[in-house]
């Protein structure tokens, strides 16, 4: 494996066609605390965003937003242009184009794992079982758990329980996903074949939310990075402003913390082998 | 003192015809008790104020009186008072099911509570209904979880229809309560209605303790 010497970054998607995703002053308050206090950017279509930032930064509050399990103060969340948070929207038609992945999996303990992957289809677009557990088959072969489809969540382990929950998000065929810290709970061990399946999807072309703290990933990744603080976005833009040229002294406070040092991601966890052989891993040459 | 065991011999088939009543009474209660609970238990989970709190009225009730009063209020106040007039094995059968319902409700409700709210997101987030993650995702979850607690109920459930006998249902304690009174032959009677029963409900507590291993709640 070599090492790189230089990340190439993705540029911003530019589009003509309208955000698919935008935020437009978020404020959402708990009790006397500015959750969220007046938070706008824009995801476009194939684009990669991650959220950064320090822990109750209002990250994941603002991802629980975007698909309406969380009701905002004031602002306006459009997703394909409909406003989310409108009391006239059908929340549950817009939650189904937006896929989420959680921090602690959340998979369904009583369900087998292609029950787990298939659920959505039926429950929800009243896909009929044999379909639905074709679908989830295929995608569990995709996250690279074909062989794991009878068994249930509990034996399996962290990355593997993460993997299925992207599948299972997958199933619904979403236009947007969300992850919220995807790999906060993981053993660092499995940290990397979470991260492998992630970035596949994003060279597929799937557009996406990260929350993280993997600052390799979202370097690498992400189109566009938000860089969050106190509820606030205090910087954002591609990755090689954000990591390398912080224009925000908190931004820059904020990476040093983490280590970060604005160059070498040579070890990166992304560089682990494939789980399970589904598919290549692109090591850079 | 003498005793004389052939009384219970000779009584044999009115004794185990009681036993079936009592058999008989636990199991449609528990039948009938177990959607009952659950439908109380989702109302008193409901977003409606008025059907939360009349529930809980409802469920209150039950569970703060006693039994024996519930029957005897059945037997004779709903016919006085409402010209409802039931046999007396369908009031005992009433009585059972509105007071064991509420403990289930009870019961439910602590398991439905006990799932963690992110399972409601992760319904939720695909695009679920409340009623769809309530059915498929909560409520086959929080069923597994409070079974032993289930179980516990039918066995008291099983002890507590002796009380029906108050009202001539006849179950094991009426018909050997009868018997007793017709021989006075007092210690054998009541001697083989302890059997009876330790025979009948210590296999069931057993299988609760079982069940109670078998099921301990693992996260």
């Amino acid at each position: 494996m070599s090492i790189r010497t230089e990340t190439p970054t993705r540029p911003r998607i530019g589009s003509d066609a309208a955000p698919i995703l935008s935020f437009d002053n978020v404020c959402k308050r708990y009790g006397s605390l500015d959750a969220l206090a007046g938070v706008t950017f824009q995801v476009n279509r194939g684009e990669v965003v991650c959220l950064i930032g320090p822990s109750g930064s209002g990250k994941s509050t603002l991802l629980r937003c975007a698909n309406a399990l969380e009701s905002i103060d004031s602002g306006r969340v459009l997703m394909d242009g409909r406003d989310v948070h409108d009391r006239r929207t059908d929340a549950r038609n817009l939650r189904r184009r937006m896929g989420m992945v959680f921090q602690n999996f959340e998979l369904f303990p009583h369900l087998t794992v292609l029950r787990n992957v298939a659920v959505g289809p039926t429950t929800v677009l009243r896909m009929p079982a044999a379909g639905a557990a074709a679908r989830a088959m295929e995608l569990l072969r995709k996250v690279g758990l074909g062989d794991k489809a009878a068994q249930y969540p509990a034996a399996l382990s962290g990355g593997q329980q993460q993997r299925v929950a992207i599948a299972r998000a997958l199933a619904m065929q979403p236009d947007v996903m969300l992850f919220d810290e995807p790999t906060s709970a993981l053993d660092p061990e499995t940290i990397g074949e979470v991260l492998s399946v992630m970035k596949r999807l994003a060279d597929e072309g799937m557009t996406m939310v990260v929350v993280t703290h993997e600052m390799d990933f979202a370097k690498r990744v992400g189109n566009w990075i938000v860089v969050f603080d106190h509820g606030k976005v205090v910087e954002q833009g591609p990755p090689r402003q954000v990591f390398e040229e912080p224009t925000i002294q908190r931004t820059r406070d904020f990476l040093s913390h983490l280590g970060w040092h604005g160059e070498s991601l040579a070890a990166s966890d992304l560089l682990v082998p494939a789980p399970s052989g589904s598919y290549e891993h692109r090591t850079s040459d | 003192m003498t005793l004389d065991w052939s009384v219970v011999w000779d009584n044999r088939w009115r004794l185990i015809a009681g036993a079936e009543m009592t058999i008989l009474l636990t199991a449609i209660t528990m039948m009938l008790a177990l959607p009952g609970g659950l439908i109380l238990a989702l109302l008193r989970l409901s977003p409606l104020r008025a059907v939360r709190s009349a529930t809980t009225w409802f469920v209150e009730f039950f569970r703060a009186t006693p039994l024996i009063l519930q029957i005897y209020w059945m037997f004779y106040v709903l016919p006085a008072a409402f010209d409802i007039r039931l046999s007396e094995f369908a009031t005992a059968l009433l009585g059972l099911t509105l007071n064991v319902s509420s403990f289930n409700s009870e019961t439910f409700r602590a398991g439905i509570q006990s799932i963690r709210p992110g399972q409601w997101n992760a319904g939720l987030a695909l695009g679920m209904s409340k009623p769809q993650v309530m059915r498929k995702i909560i409520l086959p979850q929080a069923t597994v979880r409070v079974l032993p607690a289930l179980a516990s109920t039918w066995v008291s459930l099983f002890k507590d229809t002796s009380l029906v006998s108050i009202i001539a249902v006849a179950d094991l304690s009426y018909v050997a309560l009868k018997i007793r009174s017709e021989t006075y032959r007092v210690l054998e009677v009541l001697t083989a209605m302890a059997a009876l029963y330790c025979l009948m409900g210590y296999p069931q507590a057993k299988l609760v303790d079982w069940l109670h291993r078998r099921l301990k709640v693992t996260e």
